[in-house]
């Protein structure tokens, strides 16, 4: 064939491929691509049989050099995937007692042999300053790949790359959204005033937010991930303030009065639920972000605060003192048909939704130590997830359910750790000062 | 014209048909799939002097048109010649409550005479609260504290007008030890002098 022959067959193979591949794509709307049009795809059962066994993967070392960033584009793709539970990872040196040729397709049956039933390839490189990183998800029984990426970017993203990459392979393989573009808020004295900060889920990348240099306190994600709400002494009076994550502009939101804490905003976007006093006792209050519309919703004679709204918008849990300590209790969204959560322990305050909205994690008072407790709001089945001293506290469960981060001194000052539901894997996410009150994003925020 | 349209369309195809698509490699994976190149952009650059510029001024902490600040040099004065006289600063709770002792209201019922002799000064009655459970929640009991010394004070005749609260939670601790000697300086109302009334 003459070169422009060629050229042209390439062009048409090309088109008739990507037609192919559009007539496959499901329609937008639908969210995890849970079956693959593929032929060869991966097995249902590997999707669907996640939750109860790992998926075993193979993850030979990237191919390619990228300098650092590429480095720290490949540990962090092997981090997210460890650190999601999904996965049973054989890296290289698992992997180093196979007899491999190379060939990929070759190498399937090698591969196979230790357990494994997918393979991971990555390929990176610089274009320029560009760094340029693809990667191959294949499936061990048919030798297909399954899925294949390619991602560009400035080095500075290459953790970005990475997240984008590992989620992706969770929601192929997993069917689920994976966690690892989500952020955690959190509070942070290092540096002196106590400041909001917010970080990667992995603890990567801490910055802070505010500079008021005075106290500021709970930090509330916005559900689009845009903005926080916040509590801060700066202007006098704990008020309620919004920062844009974006642009860094800060405003006032709910500031009347001599008392507005501990927001949490409503999943329209649109309200805040808060703390406020009034002739002196402490009551649970909604308000526009502009601080109008004011209305009360709780009125006991104990101290009611700490609310947070339920992911589908229909209840707000809450912290009261109406019998005595400190309990969990639950209202409809207008402030109707209060009753008691926590029914155990003698001290239960600031609960955290699951974003399926049947578990409530709270910090729990149990033989003189504060531990996190979860509770099944329909059942009330209650477990407690931590243990031993250190007073765990402020637990805030991550957009996919599966963990919790919290407070707790037990390495002497108060840090943040990220457990399992299942009480384990306890990671510490950060060290510099005191860090305190984590609230995980709702969702991955669109950048 | 028409003659172009027939080399970009009609004559691939024939090729197609003819040689069929070009073999992949044998050496790389199969890459026969929708390979999407994804285009991470850089995240807006914010410096902390852009944080820096957008950040609101802090605001003086007394606003009320009504009162006049002291110096902190006079405050310190004032404060020190009151308790030379009986005044208590600090009253003390038991541990998540906000109920006034009877030794308590001994000690207010002393400071509600002072204060009233001494009609000019504005006070604040800070609420505190120990370490131990959320912020948040301390926050609201620091508020109770706060709240209990004023409305008690006001029934022994200390104008409302003059008494303003602030809770500051756990968040001002004057002892900072994890022991109970040192939580029970912390559950405590601290009431100061912090300005003058310039009415009258």
């Amino acid at each position: 064939m003459r070169p422009r022959a060629a050229i042209l067959t390439v062009l048409a193979c090309l088109l008739l491929a990507g037609l192919a591949l559009l007539a496959q794509q499901p329609p937008a709307a639908q969210a995890p691509p849970a079956a693959p049009q593929q032929p060869g795809q991966v097995t249902l059962e590997l999707n669907r049989g996640a939750q109860a066994r790992k998926i075993k993967i193979a993850f030979p070392a990237f191919r390619g050099q990228a300098g650092s960033p590429g480095q720290e584009l490949e540990q962090t793709v092997r981090h997210d995937l460890d650190y999601s539970g999904y996965f049973e990872i054989q890296g290289p040196d698992a992997l180093s007692g196979l007899a491999l040729s190379g060939d990929v397709q070759k190498d399937l049956a090698a591969y196979r042999s230790t357990g494994n039933e997918v393979l991971l390839l990555g390929d990176m490189r610089m274009e320029g300053d560009k760094l340029v990183f693809e990667g191959r998800v294949l499936d061990l029984g048919s030798g297909q790949a399954v899925l294949a990426k390619r991602y560009s970017g400035p080095t500075t993203v290459s953790r970005r790359m990475a997240h984008t990459f590992a989620d992706e392979v969770i929601r192929f393989l997993v069917g689920k959204p994976g966690i690892a573009l989500s952020e955690i808020a959190f509070t942070s004295d290092r540096g002196g005033a106590k400041e909001i900060w917010v970080m990667d889920y992995d603890g990567a990348n801490q910055r802070r937010i505010t500079s008021h240099r005075s106290t500021s306190m709970s930090p509330a994600w916005s559900p689009n991930g845009e903005s926080l709400a916040y509590t801060s002494f700066f202007n006098g009076p704990p008020g309620i303030y919004i920062a844009e994550i974006g642009s860094g502009r800060k405003r006032p939101a709910v500031t009347s009065g001599s008392f507005n804490t501990s927001p949490s905003f409503a999943p329209d976007g649109r309200h805040l639920t808060f703390a406020r006093s009034m002739e002196g006792n402490v009551e649970i209050f909604t308000a526009d972000l502009e601080g109008g519309n004011l209305r009360r919703l709780t009125n006991s004679s104990g101290i009611d605060t700490n609310p947070a709204w339920s992911p589908k918008g229909s209840e707000i849990a809450f912290t009261s003192s109406r019998a005595g300590n400190p309990e969990i209790y639950l209202m409809d969204s207008e402030g109707t048909n209060q009753r008691r959560i926590s029914l155990e322990g003698t001290y239960n305050d600031g609960a955290a939704w699951s974003p399926e909205g049947d578990l409530l994690a709270y910090t729990s008072r149990r033989d003189g130590q504060f531990q996190i407790a979860v509770t099944n709001v329909v059942t009330l089945e209650t477990r407690v997830i931590t243990s031993g001293p250190g007073e765990s506290q402020s637990p805030t469960v991550s957009p996919d359910g599966r963990k919790i981060a919290f407070t707790s001194r037990r390495d002497g000052k108060n840090q943040i750790y990220v457990v399992d539901l299942d009480g384990g894997n306890v990671r510490q996410l950060t060290t510099e000062g005191s860090n305190d009150l984590a609230d995980w994003s709702r969702s991955v925020p669109q950048k | 014209m028409s003659r172009k349209w027939m080399i970009w369309t009609v004559v691939p195809a024939l090729l197609v048909l003819l040689y069929g698509c070009p073999k992949k490699k044998p050496a790389t994976p199969p890459a026969d799939l929708n390979v999407e190149t994804t285009t991470v952009p850089a995240p807006p650059v914010k410096g902390p002097e852009v944080v820096q510029h957008v950040e609101e001024p802090a605001a003086p902490q007394v606003k009320d048109q009504t009162e006049d600040p002291l110096t902190s040099q006079d405050m310190q004065i004032v404060n020190s010649e009151l308790q030379r006289r009986g005044f208590s600063p600090d009253v003390y709770f038991d541990y998540d409550e906000s109920n006034l002792s009877d030794d308590t209201r001994e000690k207010l019922s002393r400071n509600a005479d002072l204060l009233k002799s001494q009609p000019q000064f504005q006070i604040t009655i800070e609420g505190h609260a120990d370490s131990r459970g959320t912020s948040e929640y301390n926050l609201a009991l620091g508020e109770r504290r706060a709240n209990a010394v004023k409305d008690y004070m006001k029934s022994l005749g200390v104008a409302d007008t003059r008494m303003r609260t602030i809770s500051y939670g756990k968040e001002r601790p004057v002892c900072t030890e994890e022991v109970e000697s040192c939580w029970s300086q912390n559950r405590r109302a601290h009431t100061v002098i912090t300005g003058r009334s310039n009415v009258g």
